[in-house]
């Protein structure tokens, strides 16, 4: 007998999306109530998710699902980080005419696979999950379709992540041919010895997953999606499926194929360090806030790749700690972009941002606070995400990538520091309106706050997360 | 038996002939109605090889669906006197047509692998029965299909409906334009229309005329 009531999330998701698409076709002029109801369901999503939060593992579905705490962890995360991007972009999407019932239908279901894909334990079903979130995210990239650069976005994204698909399910089908099976555990009870069409399969899944993360060398859609698609879909973007995929990470790498350790060690290594360089160096030049962000999340994700290539439990650890205060410093960001309106129309180049703080001393504050943080500078919540990282990566004795990590976060600093320059000691512009709503004051509010106040109870977060033993 | 291999013959009679037709017909429209052809024919095959779900799935998708949009896609370029240029290049007549060697040697290869394939099978027999499915040969395979999708995989079945939920919400969302100035037909608003409010007495003055634009 299954045990239906472990996956009453999902069931919940997927039903409410339905019923809110039928609000949606028979009720007319009918968007706003959808997206209020798809903030209320994604609320109780979140508490029907607080009650799972047990050190149990569950399996579901002839092994194909697996409930445990990481699992549980990071769908709040991913729940509660969705609930912000909803709450703050409303007035985005009505100020740029995209304000459709769709919207937030697209975002509950890519929101569905993200969740699927985090529990799954199987290969079908984190394929099919996958499938399921990027679908959305093609749309969602495409949404404002009258702008070329949103099409073009959305077609790039489309074109290269249906590639990373491909190349992924080819590692797939290798993976079942050599191990005769696609449930993970199965997996790594057959896997005795080292094969190379093995081997093969996790390099070609790996592809396809730092695809997802846009990890270099698969990154040349990040930019260009980023900066075309919707500010709010970037967010979007820059949040959730970073999220999903780095536990995919987590759940592909340490359960079925942990005894193969020595033969994946090297890859993330690679993809870590190459990320945290380029997206440290190819910042720099960088005019528009959005592919800056675009760079800056690519650097962001070599840091927890370096934190997933140690292989230790407090490597994995740290990089899930690292993933979280990433998210909390993008809604912080990404909630600054939206204040930067004038007349309808929003800004998006870092030379808007010159002498804001005359104008707006309090918004200013807190992009100077996210800079910094993202910075990684104490004692901001950015620095604590990646002491944590290099604390795992040094006690296993990996001083090279230690190093590297250290050299590109001092490039890194280099970009956010000039934005403080610009805000602070350039000459003024114009004022940007300040009646913003209050669902977006709120998330820049807590995301600050939270921050600059985490050095306070550094634990709360490292204890919850410490109950996160894979290995 | 006879009557057996006698069908086997014709069909795959026909789906050789169709296949090469699909290649060498001059008219596009006739080389998609050639396909179409083909796929009957192959899923007539599957059916007789006792794999009946494999060639309804074969009909239904492949000739009502991915057939059907290759037909309007044709139809839609209009490319449907397209010129012949497999045997020899129009433009210029010296040179011989370069896809020749091409599809010769994708066609070798395509070849080659049938026989590693075949070769595998002949040799290796044991490979077939390697499968620890377990297969009741009282149920025709749809019935054994529907067992297993609608238990073991209910899971995954459910997620494909998800995901051709949301690509039909995609297509809509990219494509739908809501046109401005349509009229439309009402019938709760012509039923409930009566005589006072649908029939008005005017005064027609001489050599004026009314205006009736409402």
């Amino acid at each position: 007998m299954i045990n239906l009531n472990f996956v009453y999330p999902e069931i919940f998701l997927s039903i409410s999306l339905m019923v809110m698409l039928l609000i949606g076709v028979f009720k007319k002029e009918s968007s706003n109530i959808v997206y209020i109801l798809s903030i209320f369901s994604l609320i109780i999503l979140l508490v029907l998710n607080f009650n799972l939060f047990d050190k149990r593992e569950i399996y579901l579905f002839n092994e194909g699902f697996k409930i445990d705490f990481l699992s549980t962890f990071m769908k709040v995360l991913i729940i509660s980080s969705g609930i912000f991007v909803m709450l703050s972009s409303s007035i985005y999407l009505k100020a740029t005419k995209i304000f459709k019932i769709e919207y937030p239908i697209l975002l509950l279901s890519s929101i569905l696979g993200m969740m699927i894909m985090i529990s799954s334990n199987d290969l079908i079903v984190f394929y099919m999950g996958l499938e399921l979130q990027s679908l959305a995210l093609y749309v969602l990239a495409s949404f404002n379709r009258d702008n070329q650069l949103s099409s073009e976005s959305g077609l790039k994204y489309f074109v290269l992540s249906a590639l990373s698909s491909g190349l992924l399910l080819y590692g797939c089908s290798l993976i079942y041919g050599f191990s005769g099976t696609t449930n993970f555990n199965q997996i790594s009870l057959n896997i005795n010895e080292v094969q190379y069409g093995l081997t093969l399969g996790i390099v070609f899944i790996l592809v396809g997953l730092s695809f997802k993360i846009s990890a270099v060398p698969f990154h040349m859609w990040a930019p260009d999606v980023y900066a075309g698609s919707p500010t709010s879909v970037t967010m979007f973007f820059a949040i959730l499926p970073k999220v999903a995929a780095l536990t995919v990470f987590i759940k592909f790498l340490y359960i079925p194929f942990i005894n193969l350790i020595d033969q994946w060690q090297i890859i993330l290594i690679f993809l870590s360090i190459s990320s945290m360089i380029f997206g440290a160096v190819a910042a720099i030049g960088q005019e528009n806030l959005k592919r800056l962000m675009a760079y800056s999340s690519i650097s962001h994700m070599g840091f927890a790749l370096a934190g997933l290539s140690v292989g230790t439990n407090e490597g994995i650890q740290s990089s899930i700690v690292y993933v979280s205060i990433y998210l909390v410093m993008n809604l912080a960001f990404f909630s600054c972009l939206f204040m930067l309106k004038r007349n309808n129309s929003y800004f998006e180049n870092i030379d808007d941002l010159s002498g804001l703080s005359k104008n707006h001393p309090l918004l200013s504050l807190s992009m100077m606070i996210t800079l910094f943080s993202l910075a990684g500078i104490p004692p901001l919540a950015g620095f604590f995400a990646k002491f944590y990282i290099f604390l795992a990566v040094v006690k296993e004795e990996m001083y090279f990538l230690a190093i590297i990590g250290l050299l590109s976060t001092v490039i890194a600093a280099f970009y956010y520091l000039r934005i403080i320059k610009i805000i602070y000691f350039d000459p003024e512009k114009e004022k940007f309106d300040s009646d913003h709503n209050i669902g977006l004051k709120f998330t820049l509010i807590i995301s600050t706050i939270l921050i600059l106040i985490y050095f306070v109870f550094p634990s709360s977060l490292t204890n919850v997360i410490s109950n996160i033993n894979i290995l | 038996m006879i009557i057996h291999s006698i069908f086997f013959y014709i069909f795959s009679l026909i789906a050789i002939v169709s296949a090469i037709m699909v290649t060498v017909s001059r008219n596009t429209v006739h080389s998609v109605f050639f396909l179409i052809l083909d796929f009957v024919s192959i899923s007539c095959l599957f059916i007789m090889g006792g794999a009946e779900f494999l060639g309804m799935i074969m009909l239904i998708v492949y000739v009502g669906a991915v057939a059907v949009l290759f037909l309007f896609v044709v139809m839609m370029l209009n490319v449907t006197q397209q010129e012949n240029e497999w045997f020899q290049s129009k433009k210029s007549k010296a040179k011989s047509s370069s896809h020749i060697p091409i599809g010769f040697l994708i066609s070798t290869i395509i070849f080659f692998e049938l026989i590693i394939v075949i070769g595998g099978w002949k040799l290796k027999p044991e490979l077939s029965e390697s499968f620890n499915l377990s297969v009741n040969n009282d149920l025709t395979n749809t019935h054994q299909i529907g067992y297993v999708l609608y238990t073991d995989y209910i899971h995954l079945f459910q997620i494909s409906g998800m995901i051709l939920l949301v690509s039909m919400i995609g297509a809509i969302v990219l494509t739908y334009r809501k046109k401005e100035g349509l009229k439309r037909q009402s019938y709760i608003k012509q039923i409930s229309r009566d005589r006072s409010s649908g029939v008005e007495a005017l005064e027609v003055e001489k050599n004026k005329g009314v205006s009736i634009d409402v």
